[in-house]
């Protein structure tokens, strides 16, 4: 019985596994061969980098690129101090309505975040900040769920080590910077790479929010050869994917054991 | 005027009074041990002292200084947390450091302050570890070793020794008692266990229920307690404690001994055998009498036994309010019995 049931979710890990991988793998295939054989899969088929080249040429990649790698740090570095704060206050300071505030924050959590795209556009436009870096960073600077785990993390730090800290005569943000920040790491860096694959691949937003290739990101962009008016030309689609996805393929295959463990240490998968 | 000085240091949380109106001084090179159960206000007492909670009433004066309202790292202290407090990320060496680098002090300072007291607590083989790598023992030192190397004048210690077992514990003490005479160190020492205050303290302050019962030398609390609570609680085990109609008598169990023809007939109720001596429980009139016994003994139940004590070995006390009666004015039905 548990011999059966164990073949069964073999076979459902290794169906799961090859069609979340199918969509990369023709990827590659497409990118790598000339438009008359992205469809056809014959294995004798001449390989070519022509694709990446014509890609390369009709989109300003290397802007998009700057624009996304600037605009997903710039996130991530606004929400870490943002949420470390946040955290600590709802954690270790006791203060009135700090169970109503955080109750509030929850919420947020619940919120699905296009419904608010209306809003945010009228605040941004508002503010004169269309079209930049800010406007695609600024709603989510504030990360409800970046609060809420660092706050859960910080309450598991035993108040003695604080007490500790002060009697030795450290100030407030002394003892977040030496001592909840150090042992909250895999916290942070779990935090950090959920927040750096949402916001490299987010799409709704940039797309409203910017109109020039000055703050246009990676995923907008690829946008412009899927269009209908440019027409769908396969190989050179997956050429331009493969060029935006490049950086964080890399990254994540350096990483790839320290991702995986420190999601473990944390508590979350 | 005292190096520490406390006056009316109250704590109180909504409707619960935690610590109500302590006062007491301390001497410099002084060990003083806050003595008592859990839940007497002895830890909050301690922590108002270091500045980690806000007294409700009262002032804490340090060397002259009035440090009631000031930070806790501005009052020229340091303190060794019953959980140790070390911080896991950081090694045993940079866990001593943690406050001289956070204060600033130079580099060359900081290595040769860590040498010195490397040497004081023997941890000189452990310094690249990290907590989890070390024994408790071993973490304890690193504590004691992180408050002594701030080289504050007044050293704060809530229950230290609670997480070691019996023979670490016994031997730290020794040490610790070793050390703060060796720096001069003003500590205030909180503990439950009468035997560390005992031993270590040159002057015991017992509380209950957020009140000091007694404060005086360790000899003091044991030959001249001040109340039924100091009896009950100092010494082991506790003075047998016998209410009359006018009053409660007070004797130790230690102090009863057997006697020939003479004395209190009494009858065998329990003997506990605890391996050099035994605890015998003995039935005087409906009274319950303990003592103790070298040696093995097996009465069984209802052995006649003819006990008594010397004359002015005895302690009375109030039935009224428990405290302590000078020269009882008339005798006690227990004496009765006695020659």
């Amino acid at each position: 019985m548990s011999k059966l049931s164990n073949l069964f979710m073999t076979v459902c890990a290794w169906a799961l596994g090859i069609a979340w991988i199918l969509p990369l793998l023709y990827a590659f295939w497409a990118a790598f061969h000339p438009a008359e054989t992205a469809t056809s899969f014959d294995l004798t088929a001449p390989l070519t980098l022509e694709n990446f080249k014509t890609a390369w040429q009709q989109a300003p990649f290397l802007s998009y690129m700057i624009n996304t790698v600037v605009i997903t740090l710039m996130i991530l570095i606004v929400q870490l101090v943002l949420c470390t704060l946040a955290g600590y206050a709802l954690a270790r300071i006791e203060f009135w309505g700090r169970g109503v505030v955080f109750a509030l924050i929850l919420m947020q959590l619940m919120v699905v975040p296009e419904i608010l795209i209306v809003e945010n556009y009228q605040t941004v436009a508002s503010l004169g900040l269309v079209d930049t870096y800010l406007s695609v960073g600024l709603p989510y600077f504030a990360s409800a769920f970046g609060i809420f785990l660092l706050r859960q993390t910080f309450m598991t730090v035993p108040q003695d080590l604080e007490n500790a800290a002060r009697i030795e005569g450290c100030s407030r943000l002394q003892i977040i910077w030496k001592v909840y920040v150090p042992l909250a790491r895999p916290t942070y860096l779990a935090f950090a790479l959920v927040s750096i694959s949402y916001h490299w691949n987010n799409f709704l937003w940039p797309l409203v929010v910017t109109n020039t290739e000055n703050s246009r990101p990676l995923t907008v962009g690829m946008a412009i050869f899927g269009a209908p008016e440019s027409g769908v030309d396969w190989s050179i689609v997956s050429a331009g994917t493969l060029i935006s996805i490049s950086l964080l393929l890399v990254l994540f295959l350096i990483f790839q054991r320290q991702f995986v463990q420190s999601f473990m240490n944390s508590g979350i998968k | 005027m005292s190096y520490i000085c406390v006056k009316g240091l109250t704590k109180r949380y909504d409707d619960v009074v935690a610590v109500d109106n302590i006062s007491f001084e301390a001497e410099e090179g002084e060990f003083v041990a806050l003595l008592g159960p859990s839940g007497c206000g002895k830890s909050t007492t301690l922590m108002m002292l270091a500045g980690l909670e806000d007294p409700s009433e009262g002032s804490i004066v340090f060397n002259g200084q009035d440090v009631t309202k000031a930070a806790p790292g501005k009052r020229g202290l340091s303190m060794v947390f019953q959980s140790y407090a070390l911080f896991p990320h950081l090694s045993v060496g940079e866990n001593i450091l943690f406050g001289l680098k956070a204060r600033k002090v130079s580099n060359n300072e900081r290595n040769a302050r860590l040498e010195e007291v490397l040497d004081l607590v023997d941890l000189r083989a452990h310094v690249n570890k990290k907590p989890g790598q070390l024994s408790g023992g071993q973490c304890q030192r690193v504590a004691l070793a992180r408050a002594i190397v701030s080289r504050a004048p007044i050293c704060l210690m809530d229950e230290p020794l609670s997480n070691l077992d019996a023979k670490l514990r016994n031997e730290m003490r020794t040490e610790i008692r070793a050390l703060q005479k060796k720096l001069g160190l003003t500590v205030i020492y909180v503990t439950h266990d009468q035997v560390e205050a005992m031993s270590m303290a040159d002057r015991v302050i017992l509380l209950n229920q957020g009140r000091i019962e007694q404060n005086g030398k360790p000899e003091d609390l044991y030959n001249k307690p001040e109340s039924t609570f100091v009896a009950g609680f100092i010494g082991h085990p506790p003075m047998n404690l016998i209410a009359d109609a006018q009053m409660v008598l007070g004797i130790r169990p230690e102090h009863i001994a057997l006697s020939e023809g003479a004395g209190l007939s009494t009858s065998v109720i329990n003997c506990d055998y605890h391996g050099a001596n035994t605890l015998i429980a003995v039935d005087y009139r409906g009274h319950a009498l303990k003592f103790i016994l070298q040696g093995h003994h097996n009465h069984p139940v209802g052995t006649p036994l003819n006990i008594q004590w010397q004359r002015g070995q005895e302690h009375y006390f109030s039935d009224q309010n428990g405290r302590r009666l000078a020269v009882p004015t008339v005798s006690h039905f227990l004496t009765e019995g006695l020659s």
